[in-house]
């Protein structure tokens, strides 16, 4: 009798754990995912930025070194890998991008063709869906985190080696310069 | 409580499950009444032992009982299901145009709500083609949601007001409230008709209300008052989690504002689907009042209070903004002496700048009386005319410009109008928004003389805006005109409200009357459309079907 009240207590506990498992593994896919979402937006940013100074290039004779640095810090964006470079990298681009959108505003002639006021509100829009994207990312990393820390889930969290991902924070560079924040919307 | 998406997307709150039931049951009975009502017409078909054993027997009242569940869900099922279709064909709803920039641009911001969802729900959008203001929300059971938002909301917002307003709705969507009030639409939309087509009967026939309809009318009522006791909070919650994705409460209650200041399409979007709606297209005093018996009985909340709400969140933000300053370069130079206080200014751009000292904000080009700033020292966020310190500002402007300055105050700026000549004669222009103040026995004179050109910017301003208010006027004849909204702009002689009104109703451009001086204030433009108007002898073109 004692052992059939063992067995079913054991049996209990694994199913416990299995659903907890289970529950954690979702949470993590859905923190890759999330990430794989930020991903998505930066590349289209990425791909719209050759559009930009193509089409900026021929009436800003005087502005050359705005757009190489534009350039510059895109290549840079594109070739770094890890979550943090990765980070500061992007800021750096926003940051740029935003000082062209600055320079743009003194062209009247640029301010009213039309390829220019398409792509910029298509690039607009891709600051917000990065900005949102974050935001997302953000919100499920902090879910994770509390499922990992909060009792009894972390003493599963604990056994198979669950690690909080990181958070997608401003960098620093960002916070020396008010003007690029992620949420900047240039127009 | 602040909630994230991911929250709002698996919260199943009891309360509005438990609403939902109650719509169900108010439904079971309101077909049950209708039964009763036919039984009591036509007793000899059903009853041939008599009423009372009809009563006392269990069959009868499950024969009725299961009817009335099939109809029920009948019902239910064919007005919920496909309600987003029906709903958008009602209002003429078009998918946005992808040639055209600002329906790229709405698309975008749909695309930009999907990211914040974790695309996990697909929103469509539409647009209505209407001049009228407003936005709407719709969900079915079959899972479809879509945004419709009106062709002259679309317009006349910026792009940050835009994104307040569509995740304003996106929210309505996420936490089903939205499907909630589609499906309570639908149904209950239903009943009105009937009761008044019945209503209509019984007057023709001067029989009087039947016992058995009253029960019904008493049933509507009660169910129309639960889903308006829905409607009102959510509206809160969903401006919060606009302001929530969109970090900008300013552009939300801007928005509001500017709706709420405009024909909003009563008369065009029907009157089942007020609370779909971002604003009640019906202007009517219970939604702007408050107390017990208006929050029980409107589908919205006061305008004049969510706009208090949002600007109330300001605060956060400019937390963040001092935080950011701070924390960064040091070139920015935070006077320690608190003497002075310094001041935060809402640019036209939609973003906060500054702190500013009084001497700085002086030199900002684009500070004008109607800016929002905020001063360091205390909380509330204001119009800059209304800080007495930065108003001195706008009058030192006007010194400076070397313009006559009279005594009376713009009634949007309060700031000095000064004398201008215009058509020979003189009227009193205010020099920052461009109103003006013409004593009415000028009018004609004005009227008469034509050495001012109509120009062509005028002339199609005017056309779109007689269109909007000739349709404007036909709505509220049809209503047979509920009492006039309250004049926010007071005469800047006697300080009385003044009264909005049509110019006349051959030339309707709205205009601010006193009754008690005799005079009228024009908002910039409308003195001239309103002469461009009639010397080309302009008449609204618009067939009210």
């Amino acid at each position: 009798m004692e052992i059939w009240i063992l067995v079913a207590v054991i049996a209990l506990l694994l199913l416990w754990a299995i659903v907890i498992y289970n529950q954690l593994i979702a949470l993590k896919n859905e923190v890759k995912n999330a990430w794989k979402q930020i991903d998505v937006q930066l590349k289209r940013r990425h791909d719209l930025i050759p559009n930009l100074v193509t089409v900026v290039k021929g009436y800003m004779e005087f502005e050359r070194e705005t757009l190489e640095k534009v350039t510059a810090a895109r290549a840079r964006a594109i070739s770094t890998s890890g979550l943090r470079e990765k980070v500061s990298a992007e800021n750096l681009l926003s940051q740029e991008l935003s000082g062209l959108f600055a320079v743009i505003e003194n062209y009247p002639v640029l301010k009213s063709n039309e390829n220019v006021l398409q792509l910029q509100e298509e690039l607009t829009s891709t600051e917000n869906r990065i900005a949102f994207a974050r935001q997302l990312y953000n919100d499920l990393v902090a879910n994770f985190a509390t499922r990992i820390e909060s009792f009894p889930s972390n003493i599963i969290a604990s056994i198979f080696r669950f690690r909080k991902a990181e958070y997608y924070f401003i960098g620093e560079i960002d916070r020396s310069l008010p003007v690029a924040d992620m949420s900047a919307r240039p127009k | 409580m602040p909630l994230t998406f991911i929250e709002i997307e698996k919260q199943k709150t009891w309360r509005i499950g438990l609403l939902f039931l109650l719509l169900l049951l108010m439904y079971f009975s309101v077909v049950l009444s209708l039964f009763l009502g036919i039984l009591f017409f036509f007793p000899f078909y059903f009853m041939k032992t008599g009423s009372l054993v009809f009563w006392s027997d269990p069959l009868y009242i499950m024969v009725i009982t299961g009817c009335s569940l099939f109809l029920a869900g009948i019902h239910f099922w064919f007005s919920a299901s496909g309600a987003v279709q029906s709903v958008m064909k009602s209002l003429g709803a078009i998918p946005p145009d992808p040639e055209d920039g600002i329906h790229r641009r709405l698309k975008n911001i749909i695309d930009e709500i999907h990211v914040v969802t974790g695309q996990t729900r697909k929103i469509g959008c539409f647009v209505i083609p209407s001049l009228s203001m407003n936005a709407i929300a719709v969900a079915d059971l079959k899972g479809n949601a879509a945004i419709a938002i009106t062709e002259g909301l679309l317009s006349r917002l910026t792009r940050s007001q835009t994104e307040a307003v569509l995740a304003h709705e996106a929210y309505h969507i996420l936490s089903r409230d939205c499907m909630e009030a589609t499906i309570a639409t639908s149904l209950f939309g239903m009943y009105a008709a009937m009761l008044e087509k019945l209503q209509n009967l019984g007057e023709e026939e001067r029989s009087g209300l039947h016992p058995a309809f009253f029960l019904f009318w008493i049933l509507l009522k009660l169910s129309q008052m639960l889903s308006m006791l829905i409607s009102r909070e959510r509206e809160y919650r969903a401006d919060a989690a606009s302001v929530r994705m969109t970090r900008n409460p300013v552009a939300m209650a801007e928005a509001l504002h500017l709706i709420s200041r405009n024909w909003r399409g009563s008369g065009m979007i029907g009157s089942g689907l007020e609370m779909l709606c971002i604003i009640n297209p019906q202007e009517n005093e219970l939604d702007e009042s408050e107390g017990f018996w208006s929050n029980l009985m409107s589908t919205h909340p006061p305008i004049r209070k969510r706009i208090d709400i949002l600007l109330k969140m300001v605060r956060v933000s400019i937390a963040e903004l001092d935080r950011k300053l701070t924390s960064g370069t040091q070139t920015v130079n935070v006077p320690s002496g608190a003497a002075e206080p310094l001041y935060h200014v809402f640019d036209p751009k939609h973003k906060w700048q500054g702190p500013y000292a009084l001497a700085e904000l002086a030199a900002l080009p684009w500070l004008l009386p109607l800016t929002w700033i905020r001063s360091s020292k205390d909380i509330s966020m204001e119009r800059a005319s209304e800080n007495p310190l930065i108003n001195a500002i706008f009058t030192n402007r006007l010194n400076t410009a070397g313009k006559e300055v009279s005594e009376f105050l713009c009634p949007s700026c309060k700031q000095s109008l000064s004398e201008t000549p215009y058509e020979k004669t003189k009227v009193y222009q205010c020099g920052f928004c461009r109103g003006v103040l013409v004593d009415n026995t000028k009018i004609p004179r004005i009227i008469a003389r034509r050495e001012k050109e109509c120009t062509e910017r005028i002339r199609s301003l005017a056309k779109a805006v007689t269109t909007d208010n000739q349709r404007k006027l036909a709505v509220k004849k049809l209503k047979k005109a509920e009492a006039q909204l309250k004049s926010l702009t007071s005469c800047p002689k006697c300080h009385n409200p003044m009264l909005r009104t049509f110019y006349s109703l051959a030339y309707l451009i709205e205009i601010d009357r006193c009754g008690f001086c005799n005079i009228t204030w024009f908002d910039a433009d409308e003195l001239e459309m309103l002469q461009c108007i009639i010397e080309n002898r302009m008449t609204a073109t618009l067939d009210l079907s």
